[in-house]
């Protein structure tokens, strides 16, 4: 059905994660198969609550998978943490650290993996303008706007150059915008570094317009329930959100995660 | 950068108060029983005027303050010697089992004395009977009692509260009856002014409990007696020279505490000398163990069944030391 | 606005000293427990060699055994962060330690750290270093986890973490140990230098609460005041530059 982009990067098959103790089980990803192509972008839409988070600790090493299923890095399998510093992941908060200037929340990634201050401030100081955020490295993250904020971690996740970046939500709290902005800066940078991509929103024309394929979760316990690849002509002008095939898929979508989204109102109800 | 420099200098200072001073001559302490003040003058007055050094002993003279007792210090080998309390407070030392013993004894005549108000119609101890009265409990409460006993008063029929560092409580009347050390609180209220007040002296009842006892840990005797003579001679014959020369003695005391007030340490030293040069410290030297006077405070302890009657005045004190102080040091 | 609130501060505490002075004088008498102001700074003046003398041998005894103080406490409460076992096994052992009231056992501390400034600092390293332990431990296992997460996410080592997350996340709640234990230094060096001392405020006052000279008294309660409030201000001005940030977390 798919069409993998070259060699997947990653490879997620049979992978499913149960929280709490005999008492109180919740299976927060059930049985999921993922393979994200090299180069590919995947977006990742699903109900609130349907294990996307959970789905994105394990593919960063950050959480374990339950016995059973099986991660493949780059042809090699691995198991959960190796994959720790080999992932660019970017979480829904921000995540700044509050005693950091913006230039030194931008480069904390590079710090970690031991690059010379000076260095590492220059390169992101050169990045600056790019994410409007042009005279703002001496600023500390409380005296900005959430958007900024967003933007500093956005940076943050760049200059952390791995394969595969995990995005989580990371234009939620953009105004429309800046958000528009950034999709064409995020497609823009994609298409010249050639990174994986797996991006998880609620914006189902989001997801769209950025995705190769878009990927629907069911609600809990989550499950890959669609793969719809999107075969619309790259670079998308911004009036393909009218052309028939964007239509079509997005009705797909939508009736899919409206069918999900009742089950999962349901069950909250029960 | 001044506070750096404030820094610096407390630091040098700090520094300069550890290390000690190296000297051929033999290294003791002597604790006393409260803050440096004149009721140690004659300590002072020895390590100044060279007495210690003459005796081959370079003495520490470590102050006392509330909650440090120089019974266990001395009993703990912290230090050798130490001005200790009353007669009554070594025997119940030894009672408890420390290993201290008596060398000499300061005061010939009870310090304490109860002070009240005129128009409170206390007349007499007796008249104490039912009233609030306030004591030291740190030796001074067995004198009380002894007193009350003289007039059949018993302990249950007096409220005795402790007293604290201030005769403000008196003062404001929210006691009846005040405890005073006559070279200390008595000079106190006369220095605030307060008026029409009964001073009643332990002393004039027959109630005479020596105090002001310099101890020494029965360990030191058995193995350094010469050091226990050397620091007594040096001791007596600075408190002579004190009591002969108090300007000169309350000049050596303020340099030890500057923070002092000349005028009251003066006051001090004077009514301390009158305890010290008083009774058989008049007649044979300052220091002396008056042994009759001291088995009689030990007979009312053991009778008020507050002392073992196993502690024996003999044990406790050793006056073969002062017996040895050259006449010249000790005889006023 | 600074200068107004300065000129206002000063006010504040001109008005406070001129009623001291009213009440004083217009209660006055032989039991007043206040006595007048001007008397007060009668002695400061009279006696301010040997008071300054008295603050420079507190301040060293403050300073040296809050050094301490903070420096175990910030080490014990880094360990027992690290390692659970650690505060399980020695945590209680600090905390019944706590109980102990140390005033009321000068001879011991006599007896064990000797007559010199040496059991000063002991005292007031002894009443600073637990409020930074529990601070410490406290601010170090406070990170969010997410923020771990995003660090290990990076490959941070733990040393890594320590450094550049968790320290510098703890370093509100150790500041403001800091600030309480600076206070108690000050405490210990006073309560210290009761057990056998002749220079220090503490033992000032015990000597004029001894004689009832109560512009002595007075005086060096001010110097005490003013010492403590310098050290606090000091630290609090740290805070206040260094260590901004508590309230962003």
């Amino acid at each position: 059905m798919s069409v993998p982009a070259g060699e997947p990067i990653i490879e997620l098959a049979g992978i499913s994660k149960t929280f709490g103790d005999r008492d109180g089980r919740v299976v927060a990803v059930d049985k999921v198969g993922l393979r994200i192509g090299r180069g590919e972008f995947v977006t990742l839409v699903g109900p609130s609550g349907c294990g996307k988070s959970t789905l994105f600790n394990i593919a960063a090493g950050l959480a374990d998978p339950d016995p059973g299923g099986e991660i493949r890095f780059a042809g090699t399998r691995r198991a959960g943490r190796d994959l720790l510093g080999k992932v660019s992941f970017m979480p829904q908060r921000d995540l700044l650290l509050p005693w950091r200037r913006v230039i030194d929340n931008a480069i904390l990634a590079l710090e970690v993996e031991g690059m010379r201050r000076a260095d590492a401030r220059r390169k992101a100081g050169a990045m600056l303008p790019e994410f409007g955020l042009a005279g703002f490295e001496r600023h500390y993250p409380h005296q900005l706007s959430g958007g900024m904020r967003q933007r500093v971690a956005l940076i943050r996740t760049f200059l952390f150059e791995r394969d595969l970046m995990l995005l989580d939500e990371p234009f939620g709290a953009l105004d429309a915008l800046t958000r528009t902005m950034m999709q064409r800066w995020l497609l823009d940078v994609w298409q010249r570094h050639r990174r994986s991509i797996l991006f998880i929103t609620h914006d189902i024309e989001e997801a769209i317009f950025l995705g190769d394929r878009v990927v629907v979760m069911t609600a809990r316990p989550g499950r890959i329930k669609l793969d719809v690849p999107v075969a619309l002509p790259r670079p998308r002008p911004a009036h393909v959100a009218t052309s028939a095939e964007f239509l079509r898929i997005k009705t797909k979508l939508l009736d899919a995660i409206e069918e999900e989204s009742m089950k999962s109102f349901m069950a909250a109800g029960a | 950068m001044r506070f750096t420099a404030l820094v610096t200098a407390a630091l040098v200072a700090g520094a300069a108060s550890l290390a000690g001073t190296a000297s051929a001559a033999e290294a003791v302490s002597v604790r006393l029983k409260w803050v440096a003040q004149a009721q140690f003058a004659g300590f002072y007055v020895a390590k100044e005027k060279g007495f210690y050094a003459a005796e081959g002993l370079d003495v520490t003279v470590n102050p006392g303050g509330p909650n440090l007792n120089g019974e266990t210090l001395v009993a703990s080998g912290a230090d050798q010697f130490a001005l200790a309390g009353g007669i009554e407070n070594l025997l119940a030392s030894r009672g408890k089992g420390l290993p201290i013993v008596g060398i000499a004894m300061m005061l010939q005549r009870t310090p304490s004395a109860y002070v009240a108000f005129n128009d409170s119609g206390i007349r007499s101890p007796k008249d104490f009977k039912g009233k609030k009265v306030s004591t030291f409990f740190t030796g001074a409460h067995n004198t009380l009692y002894a007193v009350l006993s003289k007039f059949d008063v018993g302990a249950a029929d007096v409220t005795v509260v402790p007293q604290a560092v201030s005769m403000a409580p008196f003062i404001d009347r929210q006691i009846d009856v005040a405890t005073v050390m006559l070279f200390n609180e008595l000079n106190v209220l006369k220095t605030r002014g307060v008026k029409d007040f009964t001073v009643f002296r332990a002393e004039d009842y027959g109630v005479s409990f020596p105090s002001d006892t310099v101890i020494v840990n029965e360990k030191l005797i058995a193995e350094r007696p010469q050091t226990v003579q050397a620091f007594l001679n040096g001791s007596m014959r600075g408190w002579k020279y004190a009591a002969e020369h108090q300007e000169e003695a309350v000049d050596i005391v303020l340099k030890a505490a500057s923070g002092l007030d000349r005028a009251h340490q003066l006051a001090m030293l004077a009514e301390y000398s009158k305890l010290m040069v008083a009774d058989l410290g008049t007649e044979k030297g300052i220091g002396v163990l008056d042994m009759t006077k001291l088995g009689a405070v030990r007979q009312s302890l053991v009778d008020r069944k507050v002392l073992d009657a196993g502690v024996q005045v003999g044990s406790a004190l050793a006056p073969r030391f002062w017996d040895a102080v050259p006449t010249q040091y000790k005889k006023p | 606005m600074a200068g107004r609130v300065l000129a206002l501060q000063v006010g504040t505490i001109a008005a406070c000293l001129v009623l001291w002075e009213a009440l004083a004088r217009g209660l006055g008498g032989p039991t007043a427990v206040m006595p007048p102001v001007s008397a007060v700074l009668l002695d400061v003046a009279a006696n301010h060699q040997v008071l300054l003398r008295g603050v420079l041998r507190t301040l060293t005894e403050t300073v040296l055994g809050f050094a301490a103080g903070a420096a175990f406490g910030f080490l014990a409460g880094a360990a027992f962060a690290e390692s659970r076992l650690l505060e399980r096994l020695l945590l209680p052992l600090l905390v019944v330690s706590q109980t102990v009231p140390v005033i009321a056992f000068g001879a011991l501390v006599v007896i064990w750290f000797g007559n010199g400034i040496l059991s000063k600092m002991v005292i007031a390293f002894y009443l600073t270093f637990f409020p930074v332990t529990v601070n410490t431990l406290r601010g170090l296992l406070s990170v969010d986890r997410q923020r771990i997460d995003l660090m290990r996410s990076f490959g941070a080592s733990p040393w890594c973490l320590f450094w550049r997350l968790r320290l510098p996340f703890a370093l509100p709640a150790i500041m403001a140990s800091l600030l309480l234990g600076v206070s108690l230094s000050l405490v210990g060096a006073i309560v210290g230098e009761w057990f056998g001392d002749t220079v220090g405020l503490g033992i000032m006052l015990v000597q004029a609460m001894y004689a009832e000279n109560l512009p002595r008294l007075w005086s060096v309660v001010m110097a005490c005041g003013v010492l403590g409030a310098g050290l606090y201000g000091i630290l609090a001005a740290v805070e206040r530059r260094f260590v901004w940030w508590g309230r962003e977390l």
